[in-house]
């Protein structure tokens, strides 16, 4: 089919459009790179989009990961995530479970509780949760993160994974229990495979706010030898006004966003699928 | 065991740990927020003192809370204008003009939204870096004399500059969002329509405006709520409410107040103003943007 004159002219105007998107978002990472290479001199006299001179500094990755201490930050990022994806996927993946197959007093309530928190601004809850957590003897302490992470993910993490067990035909169960299967089995052997598409969305989706987190990792963490990734870079950058070193600081940057964009490529379809499941059901 | 029974218990241990949880992390810190907020306390010392509604008074009339009002909703519209416009632009480009790529560009384009806020923000205050930033050298390709503009430390710039970095990390969720939506509409109505001479710009205003607004009306709630709820780390990031509380946005000031001035109830109560404001603005907007579901059966 051809397209007529204006569609042509809006359809080049179009793709250019897209094309300058594209490049504002993936120039940067480039730009990320080429400028972990550079040292000091460059970023003062060059212009910020110029290529690095050889040599090229590949040691700022190693300079930061041991004088920055990114290592341990690294080390910290990754436990706490892991720790509380994981968690908050078992503790959303029960309850919306139950919500979504038993009928019993109270149930609607409990889930509209569960629901309204999604609306609450997180930012109201951060002064008494700090002296909650001081009365536990969790601050500065990386288990003190993955309880907070792993609570404040629990109300989406019901309200997908519910919408999800709805669809699961109930006649599985159904069978389940005239082979003498119990309620645990039958959950953990054939309802839980079943919704594995949705639990992997939640838990990656998870898994990259928590590895992203900033706000309560600077609060709830004051000890270095604690700091997660975001928390240690932006430690990092605030210390530029005392020592300059920009090349070590795009490095880091780096070693943050790597696993995140692996994770991203890797997963791509299960995190679209996520983003529709919580937003246009 | 009877059934019954172990139904009972089966519900019990599934629902309990996580309402445990959540009722401790979650419920308790919201609730003792609304009540701190009703007392004079420093954080360290024992004694809380009750004000009543003393915190919310000395808000009405502290001029920096309506400085960061304004602030908030600066970036409520900036963003919803900035990100819907791109999104929906973005959203139908790839699905109704029969460009190649869409799913590269599905990829690419939600690239900046897995980013953490703080890498957004480092990268973005090298742009604004005066002396050897980004923007300030490119614009310096035109003058004569090496511009210095100090973009974030600028009243008059510096929340324009919180608001570019905050669309650009955002357009990637709700363009695929859109696009979710628009794939969703059954091909044999743009069929029918081009049978009827439509043209692109008519198939849009007429089929597929109407058939995605609901996502757009999603979309733009979702929008006002985060940033209402989460500019705030934008903001702390970039210029840490400056200059001179320019940029301030309620929940920066919260932060500023409770955790570097352990002005605990004030804070608290800042919190309080900030959830009323976004259920009244959510509402508000829930009617606003109200519009009879079209359906085309």
């Amino acid at each position: 089919m051809s397209l007529s004159q204006p569609t042509r002219f809006f359809k080049a105007v179009a793709i250019l459009v897209l094309l300058l998107w594209t490049a504002a978002v993936l120039y940067p990472l480039l730009w990320t790179l080429l400028s972990a290479l550079k040292d000091n001199p460059q970023f003062l006299t060059n212009k910020p989009w110029s290529l690095p001179e050889t040599p090229l500094h590949w040691n700022h990755f190693s300079y930061v990961w041991k004088t920055y201490h990114f290592g341990d930050y690294f080390l910290n990022s990754v436990y706490v995530t892991v720790i509380s994806s994981v968690l908050a996927i078992l503790l959303s993946a029960t309850t919306a479970y139950v919500f979504a197959r038993f009928e019993f007093k109270g149930s609607q309530a409990m889930y509209f509780v569960y629901i309204s928190a999604m609306m609450i601004p997180l930012i109201l809850g951060l002064v008494p949760l700090f002296f909650l957590l001081n009365d536990f003897h969790l601050i500065n302490k990386l288990n003190g993160l993955v309880v907070v992470y792993t609570a404040w993910a629990l109300p989406f993490g019901v309200f997908v994974l519910f919408g999800f067990f709805k669809t699961l035909p109930k006649e599985l169960e159904e069978a389940s229990y005239m082979d003498g299967a119990g309620f645990f089995r039958t959950f953990f052997q054939i309802m839980l495979p079943m919704a594995r598409s949705g639990i992997v969305s939640i838990a990656i989706m998870n898994a990259l706010s928590n590895w992203n987190e900033y706000i309560m990792g600077t609060i709830f963490i004051n000890e270095p030898a604690k700091y997660t990734l975001p928390v240690g870079i932006a430690i990092m950058q605030a210390e530029m006004q005392y020592r300059t070193e920009w090349g070590p600081l795009f490095a880091g940057l780096l070693i943050s966003m790597v696993p995140v964009i692996l994770v991203y490529i890797l997963f791509q379809r299960q995190i679209a699928e996520g983003i529709t499941a919580g937003a246009v059901k | 065991m009877s059934r019954q029974a172990q139904r009972k218990i089966f519900i019990f241990t599934f629902l309990i740990p996580t309402f445990l949880f959540f009722g401790i992390f979650t419920l308790y810190p919201i609730s003792k927020g609304m009540y701190i907020s009703l007392f004079d306390w420093s954080g360290s010392s024992e004694h809380m003192t009750f004000i009543g509604l003393d915190n919310f008074k000395e808000i009405f009339r502290d001029p920096i809370v309506w400085t960061a009002v304004g602030n908030d909703y600066f970036l409520v519209l900036g963003k919803v204008i900035g990100i819907v416009l791109l999104a929906t632009f973005f959203a139908v480009a790839v699905t109704r003009f029969r460009i190649r790529g869409q799913q590269f560009f599905r990829i690419a384009f939600f690239i900046p939204n897995i980013i953490s806020a703080v890498v957004v923000g480092v990268l973005w205050r090298f742009v604004y870096n005066p002396n050897i930033g980004f923007l300030n050298s490119f614009l310096s390709l035109f003058t004569k004399e090496q511009i210095r503009i100090p973009w974030l430390g600028e009243e008059a710039t510096a929340l324009w500059s919180i608001l570019w970095p905050s669309i650009w990390a955002g357009v990637g969720f709700y363009f695929l969002l859109l696009v979710a939506s628009i794939l969703s509409i059954p091909p044999s109505l743009y069929e029918a329509a081009e049978i009827d001479g439509a043209s692109q710009c008519r198939q849009f205003w007429t089929l597929t405006l109407p058939l995605i607004w609901e996502q757009v009306k999603v979309s733009i709630l979702h929008i006002v709520m985060t940033t209402l709820n989460g500019s705030f780390v934008m903001v702390l990031l970039m210029t840490e409410g400056g200059p001179d509380n320019s940029t301030q946005v309620l929940g920066s000031y919260l932060y500023q107040m409770g955790f570097r001035q352990f002005h605990m109830g004030f804070a608290a109560a800042l919190g309080v103003i900030i959830l009323i404001l976004s259920l009244i603005t959510t509402v508000i907007l829930q009617r606003v943007l109200r519009r009879d579901a079209i359906e085309y059966s």
